[in-house]
């Protein structure tokens, strides 16, 4: 399925192969933040703001179809 | 001798004499420099209920055997006096090079005394102090008074922190800039316009020795190998602190239209183009400075029109964007670069700004009391013009320029519940309700309402920064929920000692954010001073520096009701993706600040310490 992700400031890195320059990435049915997370390798211990289509949702959510997914994390710590 | 230049500098301005006196290596021990040398001569010797304003304050430049060009972070410098704009312990850093040029010029501190008849600016110089005229650079900019005097002194190196026109007018949050950085916070720069000292210029070569050059070496190298790798860092020289706009304000951590929020969904757009159009490169402030993080940024035409300016960090944006809901960026970046050449803290003036316009909604202030402006939540027009009429003390001007709990009072009854401040120090640009630990640390900070000195607690919250300080006893941010209230005020306790290290050694702070810890600076002081420090001793020295400080306040009136913070930061907000959500609400402020008060050892009813720890502190000066 397809969702959108945009990374930000210092995690822009970890999106290059995945996610194409207009933002699109596909994953597999039933993934959820922590597994989508995990695909990008983006490291755990790091302070880290998901939004799901401008909500905050935590790293339980499930994707669905069309989601816009919105991973930031702190510079200044916070 | 090591790791000092081993000498203070007392400047007595209204006999224009000087005299220079041998630092005392005993006490250089306990308190080390900077904030806690300041806190140790400031309680000793400013009597109770000194008016900031008047001859009998001090104001003191401090330093450490950490401030210098070589040392990751070494270029800093700590300004301490009692605050005109709080009353309080009064404490402001200013990133650059005249730390460590001080210390080059023979002096690790500066104690500045009396008042001079008539505006000067001092000129120290290898040992040596002149007093100039400076009644030619009144009223000029800060960058005007930059440029004249190093013709002047035909040096066009030379650095020189200096006062604009709100120091001289006696704004109660002025600053002292160097260059286009500020000494921001606490209106240092009315204490300096009150003793009429427009600038202090400093220059030298003596040259410090460390007593274990060769262990220098490696401690430097080691601290800049964790400096390569950091992610922090390279964050911070790609994107500045302003690069923090956008997640901030998704974890609602950007209090938004004078805290009526902590959100609003702007932030991100306002970045990008940040990013793309108005930022040029980023900058160091010092010469040599690993990280850089400076933003040199440009608006190139338009009625907010600005040359090629330093500025726009997260804070001074963030105050001329989301306090006062404007969206006009050009307007938020023309309005800072104006509080820089004027003079006065960008933090206290959006904060008071978005007071005003709240004033104005409820009938507070009228639009005959502006002249006729229209002060509606998010007019960009009106930045530029309260700027400038607060730094200038004209109209509304002179109301404003006293800050927001002053202000209030002039204002009238009720205008009280608008004025967002702590300890009268206007709240900065991060929010509780994204985390718990922010509550307790802005309640209690010295300085006031204060998300940096000592303590930037949000970067444990949400940010999951541990600062190597779990060996210190802090847990592990990752298995901690930024919305519990139980247990922070104890870790509170462990992450202001140490983190109000980097205050006291005059050292950046964000080399902490960046994986330098208590052990690294430990092992450069150890080399520069030869003496056996590790990173227990420095947490002992931070704790005694807040005790201290605290005692300060406490002697001047200060106590439990003081450590306050404001009705707004704890209720859900009123709009913005967290208004619904129940967990970000603080719901029992007093039992944080009980756990506080228990873990440091004070008073629970009043806040003070308690006689055991002050003993144990070996804190001799206050009489229990």
């Amino acid at each position: 399925m397809k969702i959108k992700v945009k990374l930000y400031t210092i995690l822009k890195k970890y999106g290059k192969d995945m996610v194409d320059k207009d933002k699109n990435m596909s994953i597999p049915s039933n993934l959820t933040l922590k597994g989508l997370m995990s695909r990008l390798e983006i490291p755990k211990k790091m302070g880290k703001v998901l939004l799901v289509n401008g909500f905050p949702q935590d790293i339980e959510y499930e994707l669905h179809e069309g989601d816009e997914v919105k991973i930031l994390s702190f510079i200044g710590g916070g | 001798m090591y790791g000092y230049a081993g000498k203070q500098l007392r400047v007595y301005l209204d006999k224009k004499e000087i005299k220079a006196e041998d630092i005392d290596f005993d006490v250089m021990r306990k308190y080390l420099g900077g904030a806690g040398l300041c806190a140790k001569i400031l309680y000793e010797e400013l009597e109770k209920g000194v008016d900031p304003l008047s001859p009998e304050n001090k104001l003191m430049f401090a330093t450490s055997p950490l401030t210098s060009n070589r040392i990751p972070g070494g270029g800093s410098v700590i300004l301490c006096f009692k605050s005109p704009l709080t009353n309080a312990w009064g404490e402001s850093r200013c990133g650059g090079d005249f730390g460590p040029d001080l210390r080059k010029a023979g002096f690790d501190f500066v104690i500045i005394e009396g008042k001079a008849e008539e505006p000067v600016f001092i000129v120290i110089n290898n040992g040596d102090v002149e007093f100039k005229p400076a009644g030619h650079l009144l009223g000029k900019t800060t960058s005007e008074k930059l440029s004249m005097i190093r013709n002047e002194l035909n040096d066009r190196k030379i650095s020189v922190m200096c006062i604009g026109p709100g120091g001289e007018n006696l704004v109660k949050y002025a600053t002292v800039m160097f260059d286009q950085r500020a000494a921001g916070r606490c209106g240092v720069g009315a204490v300096m316009g009150s003793k009429n000292l427009i600038a202090v210029a400093v220059k030298g070569s003596k040259e410090i020795k460390a007593a274990q050059p060769e262990k220098l070496k490696d401690a430097i190298s080691d601290a800049m190998a964790v400096l390569r790798e950091s992610e922090m860092a390279a964050g911070f020289k790609e994107h500045g602190t302003t690069g923090d706009m956008a997640p901030n304000d998704a974890a609602g951590d950007w209090p938004t239209k004078n805290w009526q929020s902590n959100h609003w969904g702007k932030a991100e757009k306002m970045y990008d183009d940040f990013f793309d159009k108005y930022l040029i490169k980023n900058h160091g402030c010092y010469r040599g400075c690993p990280i850089a993080c400076g933003r040199i940024a440009e608006v190139k035409e338009g009625k907010f029109k600005t040359p090629v300016h330093e500025g726009s960090e997260y804070e001074s944006l963030s105050a001329f964007t989301a306090f006062v809901l404007n969206d006009n960026l050009e307007a938020a970046i023309h309005a800072t670069y104006l509080c820089n050449e004027y003079g006065i803290d960008t933090i206290s003036a959006g904060a008071v700004i978005a007071f005003a316009m709240e004033c104005y909604e409820n009938g507070f202030i009228k639009q005959k009391d502006v002249g006729g402006m229209d002060l509606s939540w998010g007019s960009p027009d009106v930045l530029p013009e309260l700027v400038r009429l607060i730094s200038s003390r004209e109209g509304i001007g002179d109301v404003l320029a006293e800050g927001v709990k002053i202000a209030a009072k002039k204002l009238g009854k009720g205008a009280e519940k608008y004025a967002v401040h702590g300890k009268g120090l206007e709240a900065p640009a991060h929010d509780p309700r994204s985390g718990k630990t922010l509550a307790v640390a802005y309640g209690t900070a010295n300085r006031g309402c204060c998300h940096i000195h000592p303590l930037e607690a949000m970067a444990y919250d949400s940010g999951k920064l541990d600062w190597g300080m779990v060996k210190f006893g802090v847990p592990d941010p990752n298995e901690v929920d930024r919305w519990d209230e139980k247990g922070k005020g104890k870790m509170v306790k462990i992450l202001q000692d140490g983190l109000v290290l980097p205050d006291i050694l005059s050292t950046c702070k964000f080399f902490n954010y960046s994986g330098i810890t208590l052990d690294h600076h430990a092992e450069m002081l150890s080399a520069m001073t030869g003496w056996e420090i590790d990173g227990f001793e420095l947490m002992k020295i931070g704790e005694r520096v807040i005790n201290l400080q605290r005692m300060f306040n406490m002697r001047e009136g200060f106590d439990r009701e003081d450590d306050m913070i404001h009705e707004r930061m704890k209720k859900l907000p009123a709009f913005g993706i967290y208004k619904d959500e129940s967990r970000c609400g603080i719901s029992d402020y007093e039992a944080m600040l009980d756990e506080y008060y228990d873990a440091r050892g004070w008073d629970k009813k009043t806040g003070k310490p308690l006689k055991e720890k002050l003993a144990e502190l070996e804190i001799e000066q206050v009489r229990a």
